[in-house]
């Protein structure tokens, strides 16, 4: 009887022992500063969220594959900048392509440009990864690099300055509000994006063949094989589907932050992937759900926003951001350890 | 199998395509060095910082005719730098421009040039015990000082703020209530320009009240992050903002943007960056930002060339030129504060005009 009850202590600490350290930090920043709980405060994480959760959303069937993706800031930001370099306000007199149409129809053509080429870029680096065996770490690793050299050539020959004077109509699409409550806080267009965007991958992941398909080669690959799944392609069609979400996360972003340079974009891998593990992605393969991936990125970002709204050291923050993905891991790999 | 053996193809004709375009630029290069020119090697401490992209274009007009110049990225890695210098060395380069990663490796450089007996002009990072302490005779320095940079911010901003006083102070109690974003924390270029621009303005009499100081380590993204929080926090209280540099200060306006100021009801927030980008200053002019600070990109990069070029021919680099060393063995580039008033000074140096 005791033995039961204390396994279901660790069983219950395993599960939700990280929501636990969250739930401590934010009483924390609430108790160092308690103007923070505003409606303000709210809408402007979810805000914040949104770019970071269709990139961690991408990331997540890469690492139910137990693969990982470290080429995510740099594809943002290759998208960001071939973006904006198109998409410059019509009548900003140093435009850096001076003909180029600014319609809503013109508009749409380079988002789908972007979002395409960030699809082709992921697919070669899901063939290197399905075709060849590559590890993802190192095929995305040299993805990275590539993408950040294409980028930066790009760049300087268009003139090495930050893009900036953007299509008002494009930026739009990136910071109009749907519903504004008043004081600053407003229900933005990036979160119904980003509502849309799980709402999709939630279907792809669980309700068709594919997503059943991707967790049982994340799962087991040999079995999965055996059992008659095509393992190569959906690997391929995992990284294409990533590609897909990073192309429309990082036209986003260039539309929110309003200028891009051949930086943007840099290490936001790292938020991406420390969403997804701190949401119960296991990087063993085969484990992770949609909700889990959504509230990692979301507390996250309450951390990252509270942090800065009581005026922590960013030295410090650093440390305590190191710390939550460390203590989330070591969750995980008892996990793991428990079920073999 | 067979799929297998396309895709290694593929990527192996994908590796060589790209040597041979690197291999015939590099081949440009010594078909031009043989054409009398001297070369010069260059580092730069990171291809992708805005200010030096303006400076290594500025020096690359400047070598035109004058000089080959052998171009490298350090990509902010002083271990890297260094084995680029040993290559240049080898290379059999005339003269160095080095741009520091680390301005403390600056005797590390300067030992290996002495021992090849290479003339060396150090750029925009300065070994911080002074060129002079360096044990080397041939080598200076070309730059600014970091605190010339946030003293100019300061005393733009205490003009603008004597000017604009009844408008800006909102609170009426005389006091500029300021949010600071920060540059990369350690970086000597944002402590100065934070704790030079406040003192600046409190030496002229203004007082200054700090809500909030945070490091948006240089980036227009992180930048407006923290400026939506701080609006959260703090609304109507914040009555300046001040930048490190203006990829921040861009980051904040379009911040503030979106929070209903700079529209048609008037609503304003003053915001001052550093470096007077050609974007900075479009916004200069379209009345969202109050003001920012050059940092001349096109007299660095200018004064380099000719200082490397001087040593390169075995002359005084000072020769001919119009600069001056201090006693550190430096030659300071004046830095210049930017309003709507004088923007043809900026726009000049960039080659706007």
């Amino acid at each position: 009887m005791d033995k039961a009850k204390k396994q279901q202590i660790t069983n219950f600490l395993l599960s939700y022992g990280i929501y636990i350290v969250f739930a401590l930090m934010i009483l924390v920043i609430v108790i160092l500063d308690p103007s923070v709980l505003s409606l303000n405060s709210l809408t402007t994480i979810l805000t914040q969220s949104s770019t970071r959760c269709m990139l961690a959303l991408g990331v997540a069937g890469l690492i139910v594959l137990a693969g990982t993706d470290l080429s995510i800031g740099r594809m943002v930001g290759m998208g960001a900048v071939l973006a904006a370099s198109l998409l410059q306000a019509p009548n900003f007199e140093r435009r850096i392509f001076p003909n180029l149409p600014s319609n809503w129809g013109f508009i749409f053509l380079v988002i789908a440009l972007v979002v395409v080429l960030l699809a082709c870029a992921s697919a070669v680096s899901g063939t290197m990864v399905a075709k060849l065996k590559m590890h993802p770490f190192i095929a995305t690793l040299g993805m990275q690099l590539v993408m950040y050299g294409v980028c930066s050539t790009y760049y300087n020959w268009i003139g090495g300055s930050p893009i900036g004077s953007l299509n008002e109509d494009f930026k739009s699409i990136a910071q109009g509000k749907v519903i504004d409550f008043g004081g600053g806080a407003n229900l933005s267009l990036l979160v119904v994006y980003a509502g849309i965007a799980i709402a999709v991958i939630w279907f792809i992941w669980n309700k068709t063949t594919f997503g059943k398909n991707m967790f049982a080669v994340g799962g087991n690959t040999e079995a999965a094989a055996v059992s008659g799944v095509n393992v190569d392609k959906t690997i391929i069609t995992t990284y294409i589907l990533a590609g897909i979400l990073y192309g429309i996360a990082s036209v986003l972003e260039l539309g929110r932050t309003g200028s891009a340079t051949n930086n943007l974009g840099v290490n936001y891998e790292t938020d991406a992937i420390s969403a997804c593990v701190v949401g119960g992605v296991s990087f063993n393969g085969g484990v992770g759900t949609i909700g889990g991936v959504v509230l990692g990125v979301l507390l996250l970002q309450a951390i990252n926003f509270g942090l800065a709204y009581v005026d922590v050291d960013p030295n410090l923050q650093y440390i305590v951001k190191g710390l939550i993905i460390l203590v989330a891991v070591a969750i995980d790999m008892r996990k793991y350890v428990k079920k073999k | 199998m067979k799929m297998k053996k396309i895709l290694a193809g593929l990527l192996a004709c994908a590796m060589l395509a790209s040597m041979a375009a690197c291999n015939s630029s590099s081949n440009k290069e010594t078909q031009a060095a043989s054409g009398d020119l001297p070369l010069i090697g260059v580092t730069i401490y990171k291809y992708d910082d805005n200010f030096m992209t303006y400076t290594r274009t500025a020096m690359e007009n400047a070598a035109k005719g004058v000089a080959t110049l052998n171009m490298n990225d350090s990509a902010n890695d002083q271990s890297k730098q260094n084995d680029q210098i040993d290559t240049l060395i080898q290379k059999g380069v005339k003269a160095l421009i080095v741009n520091l990663v680390d301005p403390s490796a600056a005797p590390t450089i300067a030992e290996k040039a002495k021992a090849a007996d290479i003339p060396v002009v150090f750029v925009n990072k300065e070994y911080p015990e002074g060129t002079d302490k360096i044990d080397y005779d041939k080598c200076v320095y070309v730059g600014t000082t970091s605190e010339e940079s946030g003293i100019i911010q300061g005393e733009l901003i205490a003009s603008a703020w004597e000017a604009n006083k009844d408008a800006w102070d909102k609170n009426g109690d005389g006091k500029i209530q300021y949010v600071m974003l920060m540059g990369e924390i350690g970086h000597p270029d944002a402590e100065a320009r934070t704790t030079y621009s406040i003192k600046t303005l409190n030496e002229k009499g203004i007082e200054t009240e700090e809500l909030a100081n945070q490091s948006a380590t240089w980036d227009a993204t992180k930048a407006k992050e923290l400026m939506e929080t701080w609006l959260g926090k703090f609304g109507d209280q914040i009555e300046m903002v001040i930048a490190n540099n203006d990829g921040m200060a861009m980051g904040a306006i379009e911040a503030l943007a979106g929070n209903g100021y700079f529209g048609s009801d008037g609503k304003y927030m003053p915001v001052f960056g550093v470096d007077a980008l050609p974007e900075a200053l479009d916004l200069i002019e379209a009345g969202k930002m109050a003001g920012t600070v050059l940092n001349n990109p096109l007299g660095q990069g200018t004064a380099c060339v000719e200082l490397a070029v001087n040593y390169a021919a075995g002359k005084d680099p000072l020769d001919g030129t119009e600069w001056t060393l201090d006693d550190t063995k430096a030659v300071r580039v004046p830095y210049v504060g930017i309003t709507v008033d004088n923007m043809d000074i900026a726009k000049e140096a960039y080659g706007l005009k």
